[in-house]
């Protein structure tokens, strides 16, 4: 049940104690051999040795993804002075989608890579996997960190793996029903569009026609959105978990086989801190939303200590009925601080759309939404495509899909109607949601 | 008290697989292959001490 019971069931009181420890030991670790560190807590006036209590570790200061993209303009080259280990003993590079600016490089060792596959090899273990599973990952590897480290720790586990490489999605689902694949990773659009074209292509049902029972999520927040999570299960007849972990930090939290409708923060490797949006107060309190600020406490090449990771999350009040200790982070990832807008005024997480789009059983799994200026009046634009069997549904479903809205969001939408698989699907990380008022204006 | 005996006899063992490939990758045998899979061994021995040797200095 658990990759490492001491760890996972070790009261939190302990817990704490060992991350307090640890911190210490990234933090003079990267003030020795970083230029950057040592600069950054220079300027802040701090020493590695006043960090004495956990406390204390607010007073070091927060490195965010811009401050990265600048040093790695400087020496060693691409990495900049960020790196703690001679050049010659990184192993591994990966970079960032870039999807909010210029990409940043990552640098590990081959120590830091097994870090990588151990974090992830708590997170499958947790959701079920085992040697006896064999493991398909329908994803063309990259130079992106997504999936590499979830198949070594997949290997690590002692399953078999099967990369899905430069397969189409045809080809994928075909390789997966001959090898019957129990297992498989993908993104949440992929896992939906995959299920789509097994349908619509293939004529196959994957809830009787293939024999996944578990499947991994990452990259999206779509497995902890309880809508979305609740289409994908049905459409494979599997159980789906969540995942969440990012390039310059590592694989920090996962759902359990619990489903506690939240995620666990590895504890045993991982910080994890929630501060306040506007005045980076630290919150302690369950329910409480904020920004997650989180320190790898074992990553050496290029350490990530304090990162704002800008991703919104809660503490959840209750523990989990696993039996881990690791707390819980109540709807996983609820949205990306740089994603929330404000439109007529009202903050809009774009994820409160995806959860009533995808509990309308006559929408399809695809839909856009657009925000748009006329005159000084902000207008948001949601398309959606009605499934082929709820074609004449369409008034009662924008009645009810009208008032949903506004209910979640506090916003009225216009709403566009629009055939059945004529909206762009997504392979990967999917675009749904477009702020077009800036570009404009 | 026990979990504390039983992590201490695995960090006995750990440390004896550290030491031998540390002493492995230093001895100046010339061959490569030694070397650098010494090196892969002791990156894995890091993840063992991480669950297990780190926990038993919270014991200190």
């Amino acid at each position: 049940m658990y990759w490492n019971p001491v760890v996972e069931t070790m009261e939190l009181e302990k817990l704490l104690e060992l991350q307090l420890k640890k911190f210490q030991r990234i933090l003079r670790w990267a003030y020795k051999r970083s230029p950057f560190y040592r600069r950054l807590y220079g300027e802040a006036g701090l020493e590695p040795g006043d960090i004495r209590t956990l406390e204390d570790i607010q007073r070091v200061p927060v490195v965010e993804k811009g401050m990265l993209r600048e040093i790695q303009r400087r020496d060693p080259f691409p990495y900049g002075d960020i790196l703690s280990v001679p050049l010659e003993e990184v192993t591994e590079f990966r970079q960032t989608s870039g999807t909010t600016g210029q990409p940043v490089y990552q640098a590990d060792t081959w120590q830091d890579w097994e870090l990588w596959a151990e974090a992830w090899s708590y997170v499958l273990y947790a959701q079920g996997y085992r040697a006896r599973d064999r493991v398909f990952i329908p994803f063309g590897y990259n130079i992106f960190v997504a999936f590499w480290a979830g198949h070594y720790a997949a290997e690590k586990i002692g399953c078999e793996v099967v990369p899905g490489g430069v397969l189409n999605t045809e080809a994928r689902i075909l390789k997966m029903k001959e090898l019957r694949a129990t297992a498989m990773m993908a993104t949440p659009t992929y896992v939906l569009g995959m299920a789509e074209t097994a349908r619509s292509k293939l004529g196959l049902d994957p809830r009787k026609d293939l024999f996944v029972e578990k499947i991994t999520c990452a990259g999206e927040p779509g497995a902890s959105i309880p809508s979305t999570k609740r289409r994908m299960e049905e459409a494979w007849g599997a159980k789906v978990y969540d995942h969440a972990g990012a390039t310059e930090i590592g694989a920090w939290g996962f759902e359990c086989t619990a489903q506690p409708g939240g995620l666990h923060v590895n504890e045993a490797l991982f910080l994890a801190e929630i501060v306040d949006i506007q005045t980076g107060r630290p919150i302690s309190e369950p329910g409480h939303r904020g920004k997650l600020v989180i320190t790898n406490l074992d990553r050496t090449a290029q350490p990530c200590i304090r990162f704002d990771s800008k991703d919104i999350v809660q503490w959840d009040a209750d523990p989990c009925a696993c039996g881990r200790t690791f707390r819980l982070m109540k709807g996983g990832v609820l949205g990306r601080a740089d994603d929330i807008t404000k439109v007529k005024g009202v903050l809009l997480a774009p994820a409160s759309i995806e959860e009533v789009v995808r509990s309308f059983p006559q929408l399809g799994d695809e839909y856009e939404v657009t925000v748009t200026k006329r005159g000084e009046v902000d207008e948001i634009t949601l398309k959606v495509e009605l499934i082929p069997e709820a074609v004449g549904a369409e008034e009662s479903v924008r009645s009810a899909l009208m008032d949903q809205l506004r209910i979640k969001t506090n916003l009225g939408f216009r709403l566009e109607f629009h055939p059945y698989g004529s909206l762009p699907r997504y392979e990967v990380k999917a675009k749904r949601f477009k702020d077009l008022r800036e570009k404009e204006g | 008290m026990n979990r504390k005996i039983e992590l201490d006899a695995l960090d006995q063992r750990i440390q004896t697989i550290k030491q031998c490939a540390v002493e492995l990758k230093a001895l100046p045998h010339g061959i490569e292959a030694v070397r650098r899979n010494a090196e892969r061994i002791l990156a894995s021995v890091k993840m063992l001490e991480i669950n297990v040797t780190h926990l038993l200095e919270l014991e200190d």
